[in-house]
């Protein structure tokens, strides 16, 4: 490849990147979820904890984005929404990611 | 407890507002839903052609910014003017292109704000006073209801904004015209005891000023930046070029 090929290559990676973090700081956005109140992203390690804690706890107390405690008294439930969430989110971003992979070269 | 927008809108010679507001509540009306009423001076009121209440003003003008005027000593007002219990006081420049404030208005926070802010084309540059004594929030969205305490921010916000000078050298703010954004980070700062208050988590896209706005559509818009164009939509966004009274 001559050097011209190279360049236009480096560039379109570049713009690629630049749009995945823009869809990434997209989903972040997306991800921020109001249950009871508090503030929570609806992201894996919430995930993770809410399922974890669930096991074998009918509630259960956790912090919120802010670090302000929240008891959860229906973890089915919160679960459930942070799922929802989480997979409409990541779903979307997915999209745009085939998208601008697409777009590469 | 009702909840609405407030938003502030002056026309500036070099800038007309009124016409960024119009494309603001449009989106309001779009994704939020929510009510809204505009501050604004008896000139600008003939200008914005939306349906909403208009709380007109006599409006204190001085500041400037980059030598042209900036209308933006009234948003300290803002516990005042508004009519509703939970208000979001947002940037006209602020366009919702997402349900994101609706969902916030749901916690239980007595005030929120952004901490953090990013150039849609991830250039690093929105941290622009690193030697400040304390952390910029943004005021482009307020998010409060009304409460001693958040009537408590407001009050200090006046105080700072009569003594500007003063808390610029105590804090070493070295941008010297009026910001909002400083006057309530270190009101937030004081009434929080200079600890950590409650944040809106995410990270505000900005465009920057320098970025060129080729189309604004009601899903967001394309933007061009040094023969970068991208394609933003559904996310908020703060547009800083005020080009976008005119696309």
């Amino acid at each position: 490849m001559n050097i011209d090929q190279l360049k236009k290559i480096a560039k379109q990676s570049y713009d690629a990147n630049l749009q995945k973090a823009n869809a990434l700081k997209k989903a972040e956005s997306d991800q921020i979820l109001v249950y009871k109140n508090h503030i929570f992203h609806a992201d894996a390690e919430t995930i993770c904890f809410v399922r974890t804690a669930s096991e074998g706890m009918s509630s259960f107390f956790m912090l919120d984005s802010n670090s302000n405690p929240v008891e959860i008294t229906d973890p089915p439930e919160f679960l459930d929404l942070l799922l929802q969430r989480n997979q409409s989110v990541l779903n979307t971003y997915h999209q745009l990611y085939q998208n601008i992979k697409n777009r590469k070269v | 407890m009702t909840k609405g927008v407030l938003l502030y809108c002056f026309d500036t010679p070099q800038v007309s507002y009124s016409k960024i507001t119009d494309r603001c509540i449009s989106l309001i009306e779009r994704n939020l839903d929510l009510p809204v009423t505009v501050v604004t001076d008896a000139d600008t009121k003939l200008r914005i052609k939306s349906n909403c209440d208009k709380h007109v003003v006599d409006i204190e003008k001085g500041n400037t910014k980059f030598s042209k005027p900036w209308y933006n000593l009234e948003r300290h007002l803002a516990f005042e003017h508004s009519p509703y219990d939970r208000t979001v006081v947002m940037d006209v420049d602020y366009f919702c292109y997402s349900d994101k404030i609706l969902r916030l208005l749901e916690s239980e926070n007595d005030f929120l704000v952004h901490k953090n802010a990013h150039d849609v084309m991830h250039r690093e540059i929105m941290r622009y006073d690193r030697q400040a004594m304390l952390d910029l929030v943004w005021a482009t969205v307020l998010i409060f209801n009304k409460t001693p305490r958040t009537k408590a921010i407001f009050d200090t916000v006046k105080l700072v904004k009569q003594n500007y000078q003063h808390y610029c050298n105590l804090y070493r703010i070295s941008y010297m015209n009026f910001r909002n954004d400083y006057a309530f980070a270190i009101a937030l700062n004081q009434i929080n005891g200079h600890r950590d208050y409650d944040l809106i988590p995410d990270s505000i896209a900005t465009v920057p000023a320098d970025a060129e706005i080729l189309e604004l559509n009601d899903k967001g818009a394309v933007i061009r930046w040094d023969n970068k164009t991208i394609l933003v939509q559904d996310q908020d966004l703060h547009f800083l070029n005020k080009e976008i009274a005119y696309v």
